[in-house]
């Protein structure tokens, strides 16, 4: 009887033992969306000096996303739309959009840690990546589990991220993002997590330059709504315009 | 002595083919030489006087930025360059002093897709541009810019892009703090420096760049023009002892990566193409100069019998080497002058190596011999050491010459 137990007890513990898969699938579910409506607010740090944008954002499947720079008044109205794998820009001074390319995808986001590119990596987690489960660790007070992620296409940003995903809300509090060469070139964390129209959301991203040290990028949502319904025209070159 | 001489003189006229021979090798190592030394003069003037007067004979930057300069760090400026560039202008050797901006930007037409097409984008005010770099007479289509929206483009970046005079170009870098600089202006004029890096860059106002880089009031750097830029270590010097200027990183251009190299590095290739010269022209002496002693070794014998002495015997070699490298030398010169005169009004094509030279080395495509009278000078006495050189070891053999085996051997 006890040696039966113990066998059941054995498969039960098999049937619940989580694959990366599943864990990049809810992570996925979590970070990506439909539809996405945000104000935030990015707080680029360098050498001391910080400079505060605040925008209004909006996504709409992987695919898509415009977004409006509100402040600094130098920087106000400008815009900019990606749409799949172009990315569009609107400075006030050029008057007419323009498409973004080459090595200018690689230049940081407004001067922050994160690049065009980061910008426009759609695809999800579980797509992009496969990997192992190399430990479990206490990041912030929080049981989570080391993933080490590996490019199945070498296209990717960051053919390798170890992540450290939360057990409880399947959020990465941490990522460390990889060059090919096996360089660190950024370090990422989540923190503020919560939970917006049933599922759990980063209302807080550090994301810090491992390369250029002292650059370090705090990006705060203020606003977050999923389900909402946005105009076809957020998503076009006349919006830019607007 | 005055006999020396003169039966030196006199023995030029005795194997005139011998002395024609002499001369016309001392003439062409001399021709030689100063062709080569005015192409290096030409190569020297060209490069490092044009380098110096762009990076500014005396640079006053950011300490931070003297560090990272590589990476002209917008971030590392001078916030307000109005009282270093009022510090600079109170020395009496200093002629001007400019706040310059330099940045990266990628640029293309209008509609276009940016981000392939890089460029340098310097900003400055127009005295620099007509006065240092001599844009004005640089221009090969349009005018010079005359308006805060207009731009100069290098003919290699027009070209890439597809802009001629009139276009409207677009414009993009980044501000001192990563975000991103725009500008939409029209193209005033095209500049041809003669080499395509250096033509990979463009101009515009002091006020735009200020504007594109977020920095008002200040700049990346100021650049003085001193009077002597040769001399500008010493101006360099005693400027950073002033209160104003004593927080920054000031230094002569000479001082600097990459020009702290070069100088040597020219000086040094300058010295061995004189050396092998003058070694090979001294050669072609000896060998004359060492016909002449054999044949007149019964004849050193006799005068050393009637009392001429072993210093006298080298001094008589060496007064006739001298008397015909002082002909061969001022006609060498004189052929020399020629070609280099006219090498320096059609040029030499240094290929487009050339052309890939860094910014801040700006070698043309086409390189002007450039005839000086301390050519001329240093071509003649040069002349005249080739003649001593190779008229050295026949006089001493001449010399060690014993008056009976010299008779014996005219026998």
């Amino acid at each position: 009887m006890n040696l039966l137990l113990c066998f059941l007890a054995f498969v039960s513990g098999l049937a619940h033992a989580v694959t990366v898969e599943e864990i990049l699938t809810k992570i996925d579910a979590n970070l990506t969306y439909e539809a996405r409506e945000s104000s935030l607010q990015m707080v680029v740090t360098k050498k001391g000096r910080s400079k505060t944008y605040r925008m209004h954002s909006f996504g709409r499947g992987q695919e898509d996303m415009a977004m409006e720079y509100l402040e600094p008044a130098r920087d106000k109205g400008t815009k900019m739309l990606k749409k799949t794998d172009d990315l569009w820009m609107y400075l006030p001074s050029f008057e007419k959009p323009q498409k973004i390319s080459g090595h200018m995808l690689r230049q940081g986001l407004m001067g922050s840690d994160m690049s065009y590119e980061d910008l426009m990596e759609s695809s999800r987690w579980q797509t992009m990546y496969n990997g192992t489960i190399a430990a479990e660790e206490v990041i912030e007070g929080r049981k989570c589990w080391k993933v080490e992620l590996k490019a199945k296409e070498s296209t990717v940003s960051y053919p390798k991220r170890v992540i450290w995903v939360d057990q409880a809300n399947y959020i990465p509090l941490r990522q460390e993002l990889y060059a090919l060469s096996g360089m660190l070139l950024k370090s990422w964390t989540m923190g503020d997590v919560r939970s917006i129209e049933g599922r759990e959301f980063p209302m807080k991203m550090v994301v810090e330059d491992q390369v250029q040290k002292g650059s370090v990028t705090e990006i705060v949502f203020e606003k977050v709504t999923f389900k909402v319904a946005l105009a076809e025209e957020v998503f076009s070159l006349r919006w830019l315009e607007r | 002595m005055e006999l020396l001489i003169t039966m030196a003189v006199r023995n030029l006229g005795r194997n005139r083919r011998r002395t024609a021979l002499t001369a016309l090798t001392v003439a062409l190592g001399t021709a030689l030489l100063t062709v080569a030394l005015s192409m290096l003069n030409g190569l020297l003037v060209t490069t490092l006087e044009k380098a110096a007067g762009q990076a500014g004979h005396v640079r006053v930057v950011d300490v931070d930025y003297a560090r990272r300069e590589q990476l002209m760090p917008l971030s590392e400026n001078l916030p307000d360059t109005a009282p270093i560039v009022a510090a600079l202008a109170a020395d009496p050797d200093v002629l001007a002093a400019f706040p310059h901006i330099a940045m990266g930007v990628t640029g293309c037409l209008e509609s276009e897709e940016i981000g392939e097409k890089f460029a340098l984008l310097h900003g400055a005010p127009t005295a620099y541009y007509t006065d240092v770099l001599h844009l004005d007479t640089s221009l090969s289509s349009g005018a010079m810019p005359t308006a805060e929206d207009e731009v100069l483009l290098g003919r290699a970046f027009a070209e890439d892009i597809g802009a001629e005079v009139g276009s409207t170009v677009i414009l993009l870098g980044q501000t001192q703090d990563g975000s991103p600089a725009p500008a939409r202006l029209r193209v005033a004029g095209l500049v041809d420096l003669g080499n395509r890096t250096q033509n990979r860059q463009l101009w515009v106002s002091m006020e735009k760049a200020r504007w594109m880089a977020d920095i008002d009031g200040g700049a990346t750097e100021v650049l003085a023009q001193v009077r002597d830029y040769q001399a500008a270590g010493a101006v360099a010097a005693r400027l950073r002892s002033h209160q104003t200027l004593s927080a920054y990183d000031v230094h002569a251009w000479d001082e600097r990566s990459p020009f702290d190299q070069i100088g040597g590095v020219l000086v040094t290739i300058k010295s061995v193409v004189a050396g092998i010269i003058v070694f090979i022209t001294g050669l072609g002496v000896l060998n004359t100069m060492l016909m002449s002693v054999l044949e007149r070794t019964g004849e050193i014998g006799v005068m050393r019998a009637f009392g001429l002495r072993r210093f006298d015997t080298v001094l008589l070699f060496f007064f006739e080497a001298i008397a015909i490298a002082g002909l061969g030398g001022l006609g060498g010169v004189a052929l020399g002058a020629v070609g280099a005169t006219i090498l320096g009004r059609v040029g030499i094509h240094l290929g487009e190596g050339a052309s890939k030279m860094p910014a801040t080395i700006p070698i043309n495509e086409t390189m002007y011999p450039q005839l000086t009278a301390d050519v001329l000078v240093t071509g003649f006495l040069l002349g005249l050491l080739m003649a001593v050189v190779g008229a050295l070891l026949p006089s001493i053999r001449a010399a060690r010459i014993q008056p009976v085996d010299a008779m014996r051997h005219r026998r």
